[in-house]
């Protein structure tokens, strides 16, 4: 609401006061107004990464994509604002040529007309994993690449396991999980951190759990999703988890994690060489299911996609295509992905990452059978991710109270079904 | 927040600017009549000069606050997606969207805990605001240094204050926890979704009181001093002189203070989302229609049109206020 009242009013200021700066920033670069045919001399590109500044390797290896006889500019948005950035561009019509977008929006954009399909773009998947590949597919198109990949896994801290006379090996499900959150606590230690901030972040999160004890987002009110929310309930009740998860996102419970008071976190892959760098021994593990083996995680990670134009369209999907083979294809994705930290989303390139760096090892399994979050609803996934985020945020209110975890599952059953 | 001296100078001068715009209308209405008897009916030249200096505010006017405001109610009335955003293609659907707004289970809950949070922190922040004024009234050494610390929560950008108050408020080891530890009291889980209306409320306060503080300390300063002279020698005694004299004369004071207080409370969204996103029994209508206009928080899915509904009636409610205000003010100066 806001930004478009902004947004309209710049341009109706535009049009009646012809104001020169206010049209410098509300007009774009890429020359929309000329011709169609006309070849392009500035490629537009977003990332959500905005902690890598224009002097950064990312900034410059993203730049080094530019198709011969353009240059590339690169502006990073945050994670949380780039999809209604990206909405508010296009009905411009002065949306960037390719931006690189959170997985679980994709299926999202590409319904609101938002996204050139592989009618117009060669996207060309390849070789990357069904699972991982999953989001960008949509009613039989491609609508995206996906450039890599990321999961969650259990990190926990030797040091205060040993203390407490838990062997990490002994944790296989639930059951074992919560002994050993017992123990830890009992030993004047805290349990583990994880991030239940409200939005798909807490979603994120909780999906481990949720997918560990067998339930299926197409019912998120069943009695397996109650048991989920049972778990961190009542980890929040028995002062296993601090109070604070109902806010904490995953960059604040890595770093109470990083206090070294904590036993055990959940957290991403893209911490795992920040892992390594520690006073504490902090060894990843895979989250357990309910009764027992590698709960099913998440996949995270960005796809590459070339949102629509209208004026001189072609020319600014050849450049897409460019700017994507150049950052995802061949070979090249395990190049973007050691500068993020991310796993190629090719089994083979995957491969070749785990074996030349040997923090990656435990996290193999875990990517290959991560499940893509959209995969069973598609753009409805938007919706249930709130009901469950909702859901989760009541449970661990609840601290406990199995009444009213299993109220607030059924109320999300409901809102769903909506 | 540094412009609200400068909004009440504004406020104060709409509300006397009507008598003189009578005078100009009168003034050039003679004009026309005079034109009209030479039988060449023209714009008279006055008039004219008075339109070209109001053009420019009057197109700065419909430009910033006319025109948004009218996009966004017409946004309440068509149903706008995702998709129709990009298309332009939102259906008229006519009042539906207030219907469906008014019917949402949070609806009701969140005008509650709008008011609560509205008149709670009013209340409080005038009092303690107006105690204080009238404490640095006396001057005392350090009385200047002391007041201009009572600024410190006005000046710190509120991410910073937000996020300290979060993090002084945490369940497990906050520092108001072992405040109330020490004194034996059981800690609160401050930000959790029952408590997280007082969380917020109590922030709101420390954060609206310097802004109350400055607003009746300068209101002090008008009211002349004889009067305390003829009062103390008539006997009365500073309670006395407190209700018979600084009260009642600070009242026009009062008023604006309540009046933009309570419109900068109402449309409060940074301090209550960066403690709680908004969650819990901490949601008002301002975070909630910032959750629904950008899918974040409360709201997963995008609403457009809810969020602009929600934001029009936030608008009647200090559109009502105002009036309220105007009334209050032509009764004191009856």
């Amino acid at each position: 609401m806001i930004t478009k009242s902004i947004r309209r009013t710049g341009l109706a200021a535009t049009a009646v006061l012809a104001i020169v700066s206010l049209a410098a920033c509300g007009s774009d670069s890429n020359g929309s107004a000329a011709g169609d045919g006309e070849p392009l001399t500035t490629v537009t590109f977003w990332d959500p990464y905005p902690q890598y500044d224009d002097s950064s390797d990312w900034a410059k290896y993203v730049e080094s994509c530019a198709p011969e006889g353009t240059t590339l500019e690169r502006t990073a948005t945050p994670n949380g604002d780039i999809l209604n950035s990206l909405t508010s561009a296009v009905r411009e019509d002065n949306a960037p040529d390719v931006v690189l977008l959170d997985n679980p929006a994709v299926p999202d954009a590409a319904v609101s007309g938002l996204l050139a399909s592989s009618d117009d773009v060669d996207l060309d998947i390849g070789d990357a994993d069904e699972n991982l590949a999953g989001p960008g597919l949509i009613d039989g198109k491609t609508y995206g690449v996906p450039i890599g990949a990321n999961t969650l896994g259990l990190y926990y801290n030797a040091d205060v396991l040993k203390s407490a006379g838990v062997d990490p090996a002994s944790i296989t499900d639930w059951a074992s999980l919560d002994d050993a959150l017992a123990a830890v606590t009992a030993d004047g230690s805290s349990g583990i951190t994880f991030a239940g901030i409200a939005g798909e972040e807490g979603t994120f999160q909780f999906l481990p759990w949720f997918w560990g004890a067998g339930a299926s987002l197409t019912d998120p009110g069943s009695p397996e999703a109650v048991e989920a929310g049972q778990l961190l309930s009542d980890w929040i009740g028995e002062g296993y988890a601090p109070k604070s998860a109902i806010t904490d996102n995953q960059s604040a419970s890595w770093d109470l994690f990083l206090t070294g008071d904590y036993g055990f976190a959940v957290n991403g892959s893209w911490f795992a060489k920040a892992a390594t760098e520690q006073d504490f021994e902090a060894v990843m593990m895979p989250i357990p299911a309910k009764d027992g083996g590698a709960a099913p995680v998440p996949t995270g990670g960005e796809f590459a996609v070339a949102p629509t134009h209208q004026s001189n369209a072609q020319a600014h999907y050849d450049a897409a295509n460019e700017v994507i083979d150049c950052l995802v294809g061949n070979g090249n994705q395990v190049t973007t992905d050691d500068q993020l930290g991310y796993f190629a989303a090719n089994a083979e390139e995957r491969q070749t990452q785990i074996d030349a760096d040997a923090i990656w090892t435990p996290w193999a399994d875990a990517i290959t059978n991560a499940q893509g979050r959209t995969s069973d609803l598609g753009a409805d996934y938007t919706g249930t991710s709130g009901a469950l985020s909702a859901a989760e945020q009541a449970s661990l209110n609840a601290a406990g109270d199995e009444d009213a975890v299993s109220q607030a599952f059924a109320e999300a059953a409901s809102s769903v079904s909506q | 927040m540094v412009h609200q001296t400068e909004d009440i100078q504004d406020v104060q001068d709409v509300v006397r600017r009507p008598p003189a715009a009578d005078v100009r209308a009168d003034e050039s209405a003679t004009d026309d009549a005079t034109a009209e008897r030479r039988g060449r009916p023209r714009i008279s030249r006055s008039t004219l000069a008075g339109l070209g200096f109001v053009a420019p505010l009057a197109v700065y006017m419909v430009l910033f606050y006319v025109y948004p405001l009218v996009e966004n109610v017409s946004m309440s009335l068509h149903r706008f997606t995702r998709a129709t955003y990009v298309t332009g293609e939102a259906p008229f659907v006519g009042t539906d969207i207030y219907r469906e707004v008014v019917g949402f289970d949070a609806f009701w809950p969140t005008i509650g805990q709008t008011a609560v949070f509205v008149v709670v922190s009013l209340a409080f922040q005038y009092t303690i605001g107006l105690a204080l004024a009238v404490f640095f009234q006396r001057s005392f050494p350090l009385s200047g240094v002391l007041r201009g610390l009572f600024l410190v929560p006005w000046l710190l950008p509120i991410i910073v204050s937000g996020t300290t108050w979060q993090w002084m408020m945490d369940a497990d080891s906050g520092v108001i926890n072992r405040l109330l530890g020490v004194v034996g009291v059981d800690p609160v889980w401050w930000l959790n979704a029952d408590h997280a209306l007082w969380a917020v409320i109590i922030a709101n306060i420390w954060l609206g009181i310097p802004f109350n503080l400055v607003i009746l300390y300068s209101g002090l300063q008008n009211i002349p001093t004889d009067l305390y002279e003829a009062a103390a020698v008539d006997g009365a005694g500073p309670w006395r002189q407190f209700w018979s004299i600084t009260f009642p004369l600070l009242r026009p004071v009062t008023a604006i203070t309540l009046l933009l207080g309570f419109v900068y409370t109402l449309k409060v969204v940074d301090i209550i989302w960066i403690m709680t996103t908004g969650s819990g029994s901490s949601q008002t209508l301002a975070t909630w229609a910032y959750s629904m206009a950008f899918g974040k928080g409360s709201s997963a899915i995008i609403r457009y049109s809810e969020a602009s509904a929600v934001g029009t009636v936030l608008l009647l409610v200090a559109v009502a206020m105002g009036f309220v205000y105007l009334a209050v003010q032509r009764r004191q100066e009856a």
